[in-house]
């Protein structure tokens, strides 16, 4: 590795830039018919699903817990952002106790 | 005829984006202490925080570079696949972020992560219709990136280690709490079970780093197929 920091960071930087937009500019060319549409709708429940799973995989008792908590808060408390606050206190909590 | 772009948008925005910007501190934190390590000093960290801006293609560049075989193709490829996710999630925002305008979309798009999608696309399917939320929500979270990044570089001898508070799992809590409160009807049930199941498998057969996009494209994939036109 020869190059200099600025042209390693240039490089970096050019391949998270395209990722941000291509996605997007491709998009342009595509028509939005609702079949399109029930996809895009349906893209971030599952990134989201995903996301919880792969914690829940990679972590243990605690970060299952917690998680399980989390969609009990949301559904309680009717705020999701409350719940996923309180559900970093609970897995920091179990951690801390030693689960 | 351009879609709403008000400063109230933006502001509605970045309030939301506060309490992601804490998760993102935080994690902004852990990778200045990996960077630290890695030889970066406060500048180089906070360079890459402000250029890449993503914390998982930043901690596999710093591992790359690490190895002292990196090539720039090497690089950018890593960066490629680990962010291969954002191709999904601009494409998704695509047909209401553009009718902004190409300007403000794609400034926008520079302020994009996972958090203020996620957040960003719920409130777009609860009628959010001014299209600066997006960039309000990405601000308070780039500033809470940076700054994490340059304490944790600067401060990497004393700090303790973020996993200690729970916040490595914020994003996961975030994600589970935005999901519980999507689903409204029995048919967003299916997305949630395609997207866990596929990024379970795919995690397994091929890494973590696949999985998400896998997950999402598959969600898509059978809420597309089981689509029926209204009637």
């Amino acid at each position: 590795m020869t190059q200099s920091f600025p042209v390693l960071l240039a490089v970096m930087a050019a391949a998270a830039f395209l990722c941000r937009v291509a996605g997007f500019t491709l998009m342009r060319f595509v028509p939005v018919s609702p079949r399109v549409e029930a996809a895009l709708r349906a893209t971030p429940l599952a990134v989201m699903a995903g996301i919880t799973a792969l914690a829940v995989q990679a972590g243990g008792l605690a970060e299952g817990l917690a998680l399980a908590s989390v969609v009990a808060l949301t559904l309680l408390l009717r705020s999701d952002v409350a719940a996923a606050l309180l559900g970093v206190v609970v897995v920091a909590g179990l951690r801390w106790a030693g689960v | 005829m351009t879609a709403l772009f008000s400063y109230d948008g933006f502001r509605r925005g970045a309030r939301d984006g506060v309490p992601l910007a804490v998760s993102i501190f935080a994690y902004g934190v852990g990778f200045g202490l990996v960077a630290a390590q890695a030889g970066f000093g406060v500048g180089k960290a906070v360079a890459t925080s402000a250029a890449i801006y993503s914390g998982s293609a930043q901690l596999a560049a710093v591992n790359l570079l690490q190895t002292g075989e990196a090539t720039l193709w090497a690089l950018f490829a890593t960066i490629l696949v680990i962010n291969a996710r954002y191709l999904l999630f601009g494409a998704a925002l695509q047909p209401w972020l553009w009718q902004a305008g190409p300007l403000r979309a794609y400034g926008s798009l520079l302020l994009l992560g996972d958090a203020n999608w996620l957040m960003t696309m719920r409130r777009i399917r609860e009628g959010e219709e001014d299209r600066a939320y997006l960039a309000g929500t990405g601000t308070p979270i780039t500033l809470g990136w940076l700054a994490g990044t340059a304490l944790g570089a600067g401060a990497v001898s004393i700090l303790p280690r973020p996993e200690a508070l729970g916040f490595d799992l914020m994003l996961a809590c975030f994600a589970a709490g935005m999901m519980t409160a999507m689903v409204k009807v029995r048919a967003d049930l299916l997305p949630v079970v395609v997207g866990a199941g596929t990024a379970l498998l795919v995690a397994h057969l091929f890494g973590p780093a696949p999985a998400i996009i896998a997950a999402g494209l598959a969600g898509a994939a059978v809420a597309a197929l089981v689509h029926r036109e209204a009637v």
